[in-house]
């Protein structure tokens, strides 16, 4: 079951909106706090991520199953894509807080990731 | 020096001075995942702390040989040293680790329990189960969860759990703590309870104390002296009554 879907600009000052929202969300699907907060940095992350392979939109859906699945795609390039060395760093945090981290690419490019939490219901 | 060769070198060495090196071209990574874990009640700085001893922990256990980045390494190692730092340390009054994962263990079994024989399990057969004593099983049902302060004591009165904790300062205590050295104030002499008097109510320095009663500060600060430790055999005395 989806619980929310959002298309968002990366600008730095949505950064927090998609934070409380996905605050809210974690809450809604009965995430402890401690995976919540997890799960925003992943969301974080992520969008990091999709921002230096040179998006300037992404698409964040939440879906309540078994676990939470989080999944953000690019839907909107405008910005050049750009080396950064500290994506091999959010790769490894995603990792170590999310389960199942998948990425897809188009081409040389990153264009989404998605991840699980477990709730505790 | 690439990476690989400064761990090798280390290794074989053990050299301070390499794994030194080591740490400090990579505590850029200590701060970056510090700097992202801010925000959840623990300061940065304790945090960078965490993740920097977590990235000397983690230089002396990297295997190079086995083909992976160190930064790929380290991050999930730092990663986990601070969320072990956050359970541990964060505000929330959490259970210790052992409690919770006991708890958890006797949540599970129960049902396994509840579903093999359709009866719930006595505290004696879930403590053979988990290969624990009866005493950590009532222990570990008993620690309950996390309990917010703002919650309801009860339902009529509106007051919290916050509202009905005693202050540290505990009016009742005051009370009996004066009775009590009103008490042992009248084992003392005239001129002791003078000296008191002008020492502790009056707050007379010693030399001010001497001067008012004709004394030397000599005599005051040795009177002082004897005064108190009588004070605290009465106290003792009354306390074990």
């Amino acid at each position: 079951m989806e619980l929310l879907s959002m298309k968002v600009c990366l600008s730095g000052e949505m950064m927090t909106t998609v934070r409380l929202a996905t605050g809210g969300v974690c809450s809604c699907a009965g995430l402890d706090l401690d995976a919540s907060e997890d799960c925003k940095l992943c969301v974080t992350e992520s969008i990091l991520l999709l921002r230096n392979s040179g998006y300037r939109m992404v698409c964040i859906t939440f879906e309540e199953g078994e676990d939470m699945a989080v999944r953000v795609t690019g839907c909107e390039l405008g910005r050049p894509a750009e080396k950064a060395g500290e994506d091999e760093i959010s790769f490894a945090l995603l990792e170590a807080l999310a389960e199942d981290v998948t990425t897809e690419k188009e081409g040389d490019r990153l264009s989404a990731v998605g991840f699980r939490f477990k709730h505790g219901r | 020096m690439d990476d690989k060769e400064l761990f090798a070198r280390y290794k074989e060495t053990g050299d301070p001075a390499i794994r030194n090196a080591i740490v400090e071209k990579y505590l850029y990574i200590a701060s970056l995942l510090a700097k992202k874990f801010v925000g959840r009640g623990v300061e940065y700085d304790d945090l960078f702390q965490v993740a920097a001893l977590a990235l000397i922990k983690g230089v002396e256990r990297f295997d190079e040989s086995k083909g992976l980045q160190f930064s790929t390494f380290i991050t999930p190692t730092i990663t986990g040293e601070i969320k072990n730092y956050f359970r541990d340390h964060s505000r929330l009054v959490h259970l210790p680790r052992k409690v919770s994962e006991l708890r958890a263990a006797i949540k599970k079994e129960t049902e396994l329990l509840l579903a093999e024989t359709g009866k719930k399990p006595t505290a004696k057969e879930l403590a053979s189960r988990l290969g624990v004593s009866e005493e950590d099983v009532v222990r570990a049902a008993e620690a309950g969860g996390v309990v917010s302060l703002d919650r309801p004591v009860d339902s009529e009165e509106g007051m919290s759990f916050y509202d009905v904790i005693p202050a540290e300062d505990d009016a009742f205590e005051q009370f009996e703590n004066r009775d009590a050295v009103r008490a042992s104030l009248q084992a003392l002499s005239e001129t002791e309870r003078k000296l008191v008097a002008c020492r502790f109510e009056e707050e007379l320095s010693q030399a001010e104390t001497a001067k008012r009663m004709g004394v030397s500060q000599m005599y005051v600060s040795r009177m002082e002296r004897k005064i108190l430790e009588k004070l605290r055999e009465n106290f003792k005395k009354s306390t074990v009554q």
